[in-house]
């Protein structure tokens, strides 16, 4: 089963960074990406991040999330086929050859573009919060947002929604073969298959939130709301760090430059 | 070092007690082993005792709880008991909240004031006591359920409190495991530690104990030293299933023709291989139980029989029908599987359409009388009504079989069907797969008791390492 979000240990380029720089970095790229509105730059930032990902071994649990990315595509394009008609037609989401309602819900250039541009937003903000993820120790990043002070709610939250994600995997396929055993069959069509969720989902979030007491009570009892931490095996700035800051200020510094000058966005 | 004085407490929104009038002490050196059936207070009990229904819980309290001669409500907060008290609850899974095993007990350790020296030191003793020094990099989800409850139990240990709570940190161990376990307890008790100990069978535990105390609704049925308390019938077959007169005297006909059958069957979930060669027949009306340690085979075998996996090589028939083909909704037909969390499958608002579900997935004719009649053959007939999830453990486990049992499988298999169950509950489980054994079912039940195995089952399969390394068949005398 493939694990979704789960530290992936290595010694690539991204696990040898400080958390610190990796979050300048999703800031970084974020920022442009929520900017520009250009295909060109887009397709280039996802490129940079593949190949970031190869140079970091990390290819491999990239190119498994866009699967998911591409299946999200797909509902991208129909809503904006549906709600964008601007620019030249080019055909119809409903052959014109179907009787009565052929020819309907045109598909224009403005659509695809717009859909295009969202779906590369989108790959890119996964891609890259992904790859902080998967290269960063959990510790390290409780250890960073303390620092950030956050509040130390707010990090659990975010370590445990981590912890649980491949927990729920397995406990649905547990689930899932559970129900299979008793003649349990995935309905047909729409309503069917929205029908044939509650024997799965029913049991998964009931058994989630029964375990939702005694984790509130061992983070009590952790102490992890009343005391202050034992500060030990914290990262320091290494020199990876010191080359890829300067060097993501510039990268921002030319596109700040560019998008000002000859309106790359 | 714990002292209860006339304890009762009720949960929000209700009037009923969960425990009542309890009055105890624990004193340090002193094991207390707490037993009863599912839902007659155990943990609630665990719970007024570290101190932690006065402090998180509404509802009604009243009486006195005192910690290292403190009265509990002096105590500033749990983290602040928790210096004192080292708590385990029942279920491992919702107390690992880190990504690995490492960052799980240094989460317990940081928080305490510790030097990083001494938070380093402390890690690695309690990774080495637990045997958990190989495993410290794992993810939880990599872990077994025993290993799970070994970290949990390090999480515990690792700030070195003079009093332990646990609340069955057995469970999911096997034989060699919980054998471990009792060993460092015992050390732990003859360092002057005090134990108060929930678990279900006595006899894993018994050199370890000093006092029993078996709950009966909430209150203290019976309280004493083991000599004593195991004089009176009823506390003792709580505390060791008692199997007498079990066994039937029924046997698979000889003759027949097997049901399950496989041959030379092997399977590997990617690396190492999982089931290796298994040749087997079991033959119409035979009571069989598949035993062996954690990560053996069992479970990875009894699911070939479903269709829930195919084999690697080899080939299983069921019935009649290729089950490295045919379709699970088939194969459902002829085989019944319980698995061993009965909350893996309740998703519906009574007891009676729990039980419908799988007689209209089969369409099987007469639904009413095929559910009543599965629910009369686990005895709860006049639960029809409840909320599945509000029955007790032994009741939802009961409800798990008839769930699969209303299908009309000719085959039953369970696999570990007494986790979590007293002596009484676990022998109210065999006895009604005898009946349904005399009533011409065939019975597989997978478990990692051998009493269970030795005393109950017509056959014993044993596993190891995805082998059969014995298969035997027992005397009736021997029960």
């Amino acid at each position: 089963m493939a694990e979704i979000l789960q530290y992936v240990p290595g010694n690539g380029i991204f696990h040898r960074l400080h958390p610190v720089t990796k979050i300048l970095f999703i800031i970084l790229v974020s920022v442009v990406t929520i900017i520009t509105t250009s295909i060109a730059v887009l397709i280039g930032i996802l490129l940079l991040l593949f190949l970031l990902a190869f140079a970091g071994h990390l290819l491999r649990p990239v190119i498994q999330q866009m699967v998911l990315i591409l299946l999200m595509s797909i509902v991208i394009y129909l809503i904006t086929i549906l709600t964008i008609s601007e620019g030249t037609v080019i055909g119809y989401l409903v052959p014109s050859f179907v009787p009565v309602i052929g020819g309907s819900i045109p598909v224009t250039v403005g659509a695809l573009t717009v859909g295009t541009v969202l779906t590369l937003r989108f790959a890119i903000l996964i891609s890259a919060f992904q790859l902080f993820v998967i290269s960063t120790q959990p510790r390290d990043l409780v250890h960073t947002m303390e620092r950030a002070r956050i509040p130390a709610e707010y990090t659990l939250m975010f370590v445990i929604a981590l912890r649980f994600i491949p927990t729920l995997q397995i406990e649905g396929k547990r689930i899932h073969e559970a129900q299979l055993a008793r003649g349990y069959h995935p309905g047909d069509g729409f309503i069917g298959r929205i029908r044939s969720v509650a024997p799965v989902m029913v049991p998964l979030v009931s058994n989630s939130l029964s375990r939702a007491t005694i984790l509130g009570l061992t983070i009590d009892l952790r102490g992890y709301r009343s005391r202050a931490r034992t500060r030990l095996r914290e990262r320091t700035l290494g020199i990876a760090d010191k080359v890829a800051i300067p060097l993501m200020g510039i990268a921002g510094a030319a596109f700040a430059y560019g998008f000002l000058t000859f309106s790359l966005g | 070092m714990i002292t209860l004085e006339t304890v009762s407490y009720a949960y929000p929104r209700t009037d009923r007690e969960a425990v009542a009038g309890i009055s105890l002490s624990l004193k340090g050196g002193e094991c207390i082993l707490v037993s009863g059936h599912s839902g007659s207070g155990k943990t609630t009990l665990c719970l007024a005792a570290a101190g932690i229904l006065e402090h998180e819980y509404g509802g009604k309290k009243s009486g006195r709880v005192t910690v290292d001669g403190k009265d509990v409500r002096e105590y500033r907060d749990l983290s602040d008991i928790s210096s004192r008290v080292g708590i385990l609850f029942d279920d491992p899974d919702s107390q690992l909240l880190f990504t690995t095993v490492e960052e799980e007990i240094l989460s317990a350790l940081e928080r305490r004031g510790f030097s990083p020296e001494e938070v380093e030191e402390r890690l690695a003793r309690v990774l080495v006591v637990t045997g958990l020094t190989g495993l410290k990099d794992r993810p939880p989800h990599a872990l077994s359920g025993g290993q799970k409850q070994r970290v949990v139990l390090a999480t515990t240990l690792a700030l070195s409190t003079d009093i332990l709570i646990l609340d069955e940190p057995t469970s999911e161990l096997d034989e060699e495991g919980t054998g471990s376990i009792v060993r460092l307890l015992s050390d732990l008790k003859a360092q002057g530690k005090a134990i108060l100990l929930v678990e279900q069978n006595y006899s894993k535990m018994a050199g370890l104990v000093d006092r029993i105390i078996i709950m009966e609704n909430g209150r203290i049925r019976t309280e004493g030293p083991p000599g004593t308390v195991l004089q009176d019938e009823v506390a003792r077959r709580t505390l060791i299933p008692d199997f007498t007169g079990i066994r039937n005297g029924m046997r698979g006909g000889n003759g027949n023709s097997p049901i399950i059958r496989t041959e030379a069957l092997s399977f590997s979930y990617g690396e190492g291989e999982a089931l290796s060669g298994i040749d087997l027949s079991i033959v119409p009306g035979e009571f069989v139980a598949i035993v062996g340690e954690n990560g053996s085979g069992k479970t990875t075998l009894v699911k070939h029989f479903i269709g829930l996996l195919r084999p690697g090589k080899g080939t299983v028939m069921v019935d009649g029908k290729d089950a490295a083909t045919a379709p699970i909704a088939k194969l459902a037909h002829s085989v019944g599987l319980v698995f061993q969390n009965p909350d893996h499958m309740f998703f519906a608002d009574s007891v009676f359409e729990e039980v419908a579900f799988g007689v209209d997935n089969l369409g099987i004719p007469d639904r009413e009388k095929a559910v009543m009649d599965a629910l009369a053959a686990v005895r709860l007939t006049a639960a029809r009504e409840l909320y599945p999830r509000w029955l007790s453990r032994g009741e939802r486990q009961r409800l798990a079989i008839a769930c699969v049992l209303a299908m009309q499988p000719p085959v039953l298999v369970l696999d570990e069907p007494t986790t979590g169950l007293d002596g009484a509950e676990s022998r109210e489980i065999i006895g009604i797969l005898k009946q349904l054994q005399e009533n011409g079912h065939t019975i597989i039940i997978v478990t990692h008791s051998r009493e269970i195995a030795d005393r109950c089952a017509d056959r014993v399969i044993r596993m190891e390492a995805g082998k059969i390394i014995s298969d035997a068949r027992m005397e009736a005398l021997h029960g």
